[in-house]
């Protein structure tokens, strides 16, 4: 872990030279003042996300790179209490807000009034429509196509799916299930019998798919949102039914159940979310704009993905009760930017 | 008892309601995993029955009393209580005594908000769930610590053929029954409910009912939390979500006033299992999440409709 931190230290030390000699017609950021507007921190994902910021803002601050890395949480997961929020942020005078929205359409007026104001925004995960904001958006529906597609390459012989979806009415939900649908018609040998909404939560999941096994055939394999892997499994063992291949989350406890049931009977899965390092990205991405680099508004991030080779790896690096994570350097982000140009 | 007395009972409807979702789902599996689903319904129902009777003596209360920190509390008591265990075996009873203690102080600094700032209920406990849940997250930043593994086993485990939950949460209901029908603290909260003012010249000492009412259903509340992170594997931030809705539900459903004074039983274990199995009826009928929501207010709207007319009749 240390000598990581240190390694990523150096490398961010070298870099800051680095750009100084090579890019020298890019402006100085280090008097420039980065916020962190978010929108909720009440489940272990956003919890990861808003550890990664701080770590990556100490250590720019540390570094130099910036004046300040602030974050700031509304209490009430409310799109009016984060527009509020953004209007402070403006008057206190930051360069750059990192947005984590709470809504992709109803912050479009503060962040317009910011943009105005000369500070740039740049919004990930739960991105913003506004066309002056920058936009980090993962591919969901890639990420849903992905999982029907590697339960393809495992079950040939298809057979009888278990949808759990997320929250209700959110984006991020639609478009997961959407691209799951786009998968299966694709795969026509997969049908699927039953679709629950786990809200992203094990023990909301795990009820759901409780209420709905007895009226269900033999389900072959189960895909998710995340968050909601173990509380799948739990209510398949609880029902007595064979456990089907389920697709999870890169939640920890699902990654220690995957490992626990790999070493009892060769289970084999795949796992896959967004990394809460996201933030981090989004952090150097706004001070890449800051510096003067010609960023695209539209930039993509991979999501993270846990193989049945690199599950061990995954496990060490997680800490007990988290979300297996990655925190973006400064060079990640310039990848990003190249890739999107 | 006649069948027409039987259903000027108010609490019938949510067992009604109960069996014909339990019906309907089954039609679907031509009788196929009955045993099943009525063992996922024992199980889950517990959990809004615990938290289900915790608010329905509030509620009895008369009008303006509703906790609504009980998800806060919930996952303050089972992140505090999780993080103390440790997953240690031999640590399950320390792990309750911590919930419930949670339990205590949160009803006990939501009745000092009521009383001594004289806020209404709803301020007082929605403004103390944002500490409660404030406190949750810095004590343990949102990590999922397992339960010891006897305690979990415990959770998940079953008793006659009946989940333990369910065995808890049905003790907990008849405690809870033969208090307010055969103590004089029962008969002081009825009063309490119907009439405050009455009540006070009659000599019942109001605040002393209101102070412990807050403070039992912070206990169950913690409680409930307490047995939902053993059975789930672990306490979430954001396990107690669905139980701020799902505690008013099943009290209005079950046939207790909301008007105070009236407390109903037998209803609330009947409307936590029509709250279960009604999801596992739409859900199985493959009913996407909006239509879902339609008809699972429109079902509640109406048996509140039913039952109240009836005892108007009766």
């Amino acid at each position: 872990m240390t000598i990581s931190k240190m390694l990523l230290g150096a490398a961010s030390l070298a870099l800051v030279a680095g750009v100084a000699q090579a890019n020298s017609h890019m402006a100085e950021t280090s008097d420039k003042r980065i916020a962190l507007s978010n929108n909720y921190a009440g489940n272990s994902w956003r919890q990861a996300m808003l550890q990664t910021f701080k770590e990556t803002g100490e250590e720019a601050v540390s570094d130099g790179m910036v004046a300040a890395a602030d974050a700031y949480t509304t209490s009430e997961n409310q799109a009016t209490e984060q527009a509020a929020q953004i209007q402070n942020m403006i008057l206190q005078g930051y360069d750059a807000i990192v947005l984590n929205a709470a809504s992709p359409t109803a912050l479009n007026g503060a962040v317009k009034e910011a943009c105005d104001a000369g500070v740039t925004v740049v919004s990930f995960d739960g991105i913003v429509t506004e066309p002056c904001a920058w936009r980090i958006a993962v591919d969901f529906a890639a990420m849903g196509k992905e999982q029907v597609d590697y339960l393809a390459t495992r079950l040939p012989e298809g057979g009888n799916l278990l949808e759990i979806r997320g929250l209700a009415g959110v984006f991020v939900d639609d478009e997961i299930s959407k691209g799951i649908h786009e998968g299966v018609a694709e795969n026509d040998q997969f049908e699927i019998v039953g679709s629950v909404h786990g809200d992203w939560a094990q023990d909301v999941a795990q009820k759901a798919v409780a209420g709905i096994l007895p009226s269900l055939p033999q389900v072959v394999g189960v895909v998710t949102q995340g968050g909601d892997g173990y509380g799948t499994a739990q209510a398949f063992k609880a029902a007595g039914r064979d456990t089907p291949l389920i697709v999870l989350g890169n939640r920890q406890d699902e990654l220690q159940w995957w490992a626990d049931q790999r070493d009892a009977s060769d289970y084999e899965t795949l796992s896959l979310s967004i990394a809460p390092g996201v933030a981090s990205l989004a952090f150097w991405v706004a001070q890449q704009i800051l510096a003067g680099e010609d960023v695209p508004k539209d930039l993509t991030v991979p999501f993270l993905k846990i193989t049945q080779d690199s599950l061990d790896d995954a496990l060490a690096s997680t800490p007990e009760g988290s979300v297996a994570n990655v925190s973006y350097a400064l060079d990640d982000a310039k990848q990003v930017i190249a890739d999107a140009k | 008892m006649t069948p027409l007395n039987l259903l000027a009972k108010p609490w019938i409807w949510s067992w009604l309601a109960a069996s014909a979702a339990f019906g309907l789902t089954l039609g679907l599996t031509s009788g196929r995993g009955a045993g099943e689903l009525a063992y996922a319904a024992l199980s889950f129902g517990a959990f809004a029955a615990i938290v289900g009777l915790g608010q329905m003596l509030v509620i009895t209360l008369g009008p303006g009393n509703v906790d609504l920190s009980i998800p806060a509390t919930m996952t303050l008591a089972a992140t505090l209580a999780l993080k103390a265990m440790s997953s240690n075996p031999g640590t399950a009873f320390l792990g309750l005594g911590i919930a419930l203690g949670v339990g205590v102080a949160a009803g006990l600094a939501n009745y000092a908000l009521i009383f001594l700032l004289r806020l209404p209920p709803i301020i007082a406990t929605l403004a103390a769930s944002l500490v409660y849940q404030s406190f949750a997250i810095w004590s343990n930043r949102g990590l999922r610590i397992k339960p010891p593994a006897g305690l979990a086993d415990f959770a998940t485990g079953r008793f006659l053929g009946l989940p333990n939950v369910a065995w808890v949460g049905l003790a907990l209901a008849i405690v809870v029954w033969v208090v307010l029908e055969r103590t004089v603290w029962g008969r002081m909260l009825l009063a309490t409910g119907q009439n405050l003012r009455v009540a006070r010249l009659a000599g019942v000492p109001v605040e002393l009912v209101r102070a412990t009412t807050y403070v039992l259903v912070a206990v169950f509340a913690s409680l409930a939390g307490y047995l939902l992170a053993s059975f789930s594997g672990g306490a979430a931030l954001n396990m107690g979500a669905e139980y701020l809705l799902m505690s008013i539900a099943v009290v209005v459903i079950g046939g207790t006033s909301i008007a105070g004074g009236n407390s109903n039983v037998p209803g609330v274990w009947g409307a936590a299992l029509f709250m279960f199995l009604v999801v596992s009826m739409l859900n199985s009928y493959g009913a996407g999440a909006g239509v879902r929501n339609v008809l699972t207010g429109t079902i509640i709207i109406a048996i509140v409709i039913a039952a109240s007319t009836r005892r108007v009749r009766a």
